[in-house]
């Protein structure tokens, strides 16, 4: 088990090194100077040399990757250049927010989700099902943007029940405020992950419920609600778990859509007002923070998987 | 008609024999012909401003409203299709013509090449698509050929891994071998023999792929750093349009409406589409039938 992880970590270097490499090389491929881009048109001369030697720009190429490098490594991503507080403490500060939102997100969509696969692989072809799938589809079809602004238009605007921009509030620190500012963006995703949840999962029923020991247990004269609930269900949800948490690592990036409709201080907020201002540090930051727990949630999903599924090898 | 017209006729025929498939394509059909046939059959242009009547109501005049500078959404909600159709074409023209190869090549001589490539493949891959289109844009600026490329660069890997799988499931077909033992060249067997037996697959996935286009696009715009204004654009509108929501609702609820109607149509259709053409497969694959 150990030799199965430590090997999976060893394929994942590649990746995040070329990664890295892309995303420390990309304030070189701004047209002109990032430096200008930055500071705007009406810098003078000393203030283009004084942002150029705090990035380090003045020194070698090579250098300014290894630095660059050690530095992100250790997580220090530099200053941004907006505010010029560390683009750690930046980061740091938006991750409980985003850590809610997803988290309550992932909810709403198993919450969703699971009893409307369950139905539907009941009764295969049925007009429930054909119904139900048609939910999924819409749920995966509308765009997470418009679902949140038509909630907003009926929760905030027409009925007047919830904010229509969300802060953040700790669910531990005031648990009512912090529900009244996740509800609706926590629907808005959920609703979204709870048709690729019903999709996958009803698929991966379906191909239980074919399986030899169904039949058998059938045969046996265990009634259905013990065949479904207690043999069919616990092999379905096997590959379901790889399936939440492959939704999970996307919520550490993928919220962005959705933080952006609800104005709610996420990590995602956080790097779109980096590119609208042109702050690369914090940009670069940011991206690679995300692509580095994307990936490793990755990781633990399938090293979870391995973990409980017996029939996969990983020795 | 000769024989691959006929089949196609047959593929075509058979997707539109599905209710939703129909739809779908009469909707689209419907959303490019207005686009098309914009200047002559809608009263007002997408760009032109009235500041006597801004912020209108869905009317007589406007029927569906005006926003903040008093242009017709309807007229924007039509010319936006162009923005979003154009869009779409462009960036999966990009994902294939750069995926396909990579997909193609790795499939084909596996080896070092294969690694290399699906190495490359996977680093995109393991970069959620939208934002990976947010890094690019951040470099190159805000406009429309960026939109572009970075919509676009998001669709390679799944050109590139559903061509490579096609490949690998041809390679060592008798077809593809003899050519080998011919004395063909690896290009020519690639592009002229495996290549043209790979086009189903990678037609649904076009199909598909446009429709997630088209999504992120619109989320681009939505978030602000998609095509530069005053350009239409769905994701736009619906962008000034949620600051509106008190003053004019009807404003953020079009350009949506019309945004998932095009996304479901593009979806619906790739899923048909790819059903009938796999069913066609297992039919050709069965003893006595292949050609």
């Amino acid at each position: 088990m150990i030799g199965f992880i430590l090997r999976r970590l060893l394929q994942l270097l590649p990746v995040l090194l070329i990664a890295s490499t892309g995303i420390w090389a990309m304030i070189y491929a701004v047209p002109g100077s990032p430096v200008a881009a930055m500071v705007g048109e009406n810098a003078t001369v000393e203030q283009i040399q004084e942002v150029t030697v705090r990035l380090g720009l003045d020194r070698p190429v090579h250098v300014q990757y290894a630095s660059w490098l050690v530095n992100a490594v250790q997580g220090d991503f530099g200053l941004s250049i907006q505010n010029r507080e560390p683009v750690r403490n930046l980061i740091a500060q938006r991750i409980p927010a985003t850590l809610q939102l997803g988290l309550a997100a992932t909810l709403v969509g198993l919450l969703l989700g699971i009893p409307v696969a369950v139905i539907s692989a009941l009764k295969p072809g049925s007009f429930v099902d054909r119904m139900l799938s048609g939910w999924s589809a819409l749920a995966l079809g509308v765009p997470t943007f418009w679902l949140g602004i038509l909630l907003i238009l009926l929760f905030a605007v027409q009925l007047r029940w919830l904010p229509s921009a969300s802060n953040y509030v700790s669910i531990l620190e005031s648990p009512w405020q912090a529900l009244r500012n996740i509800l609706l963006p926590a629907l808005t995703l959920g609703v979204y992950v709870s048709g690729i949840f019903a999709r996958f999962l009803r698929a991966s029923l379906l191909g239980e419920l074919k399986a030899d020991y169904v039949r058998t247990a059938r045969s046996k004269g265990l009634p259905e609600r013990d065949v479904v609930g207690r043999h069919v269900m616990r092999n379905a949800l096997l590959p379901f778990v790889t399936i939440v948490g492959l939704m999970m690592a996307n919520f550490i990036g993928g919220t962005v859509v959705t933080e952006s409709v609800f104005t709610y201080p996420g990590l995602g907020r956080l790097l779109i007002q980096a590119i609208s201002t042109r702050d690369y540090p914090l940009i670069q930051g940011c991206i690679l923070f995300i692509l580095v727990v994307f990936v490793l949630i990755n990781l633990l999903v399938d090293v979870l998987y391995a973990y409980i599924d017996p029939r996969i090898d990983y020795g | 008609m000769t024989a691959r017209a006929r089949r196609s006729w047959g593929v075509i025929t058979r997707v539109l024999s599905h209710k939703g498939a129909l739809l779908s394509v009469l909707f689209l059909a419907l959303m490019i012909l207005t686009s098309l046939l914009a200047r002559w059959i809608l009263p007002f242009d997408a760009l032109t401003q009235d500041y006597a009547s801004i912020l209108q109501a869905p009317g007589k005049v406007h029927w569906l409203g005006t926003d903040e500078l008093g242009r017709d959404i309807l007229a924007r909600v039509v010319f936006g299709a162009r923005t979003s159709l154009l869009t779409a074409a462009g960036a999966v023209t990009i994902a294939a013509l750069v995926g396909v190869p990579i997909g193609l090549v790795a499939g084909f001589f596996g080896g070092w090449r294969d690694m290399l490539l699906m190495r490359f493949v996977d680093v995109l891959l393991s970069l959620p698509g939208i934002l990976f289109a947010m890094a690019l844009i951040a470099v190159l600026g805000r406009s429309q050929m960026a939109a572009l490329v970075a919509v676009g660069i998001t669709g390679i890997p799944s050109f590139a891994r559903i061509t490579r799988a096609q490949v690998l499931s041809l390679r060592k077909r008798d077809f593809v071998t003899a050519v080998e033992a011919l004395g063909g060249s690896s290009g020519y067997n690639m592009f002229r023999t495996v290549l043209p037996n790979s086009w189903s697959p990678i037609l649904v996935q076009v199909v598909i792929l446009s429709s997630v286009a088209i999504l992120i696009e619109a989320s681009l715009a939505f978030l602000g750093i998609g095509i530069p204004p005053p350009t239409p654009s769905w994701g736009e509108m619906l962008r000034t349009g949620k600051s509106f929501l008190h003053d004019s609702p009807t404003y953020a609820v079009f350009p949506g409406l019309v945004l998932t109607f095009t996304i479901l149509s593009l979806d619906t259709l790739g899923r048909t589409l790819g059903r009938v053409l796999e069913d066609r497969h297992e039919i050709a694959d069965t003893p006595g039938t292949t050609p």
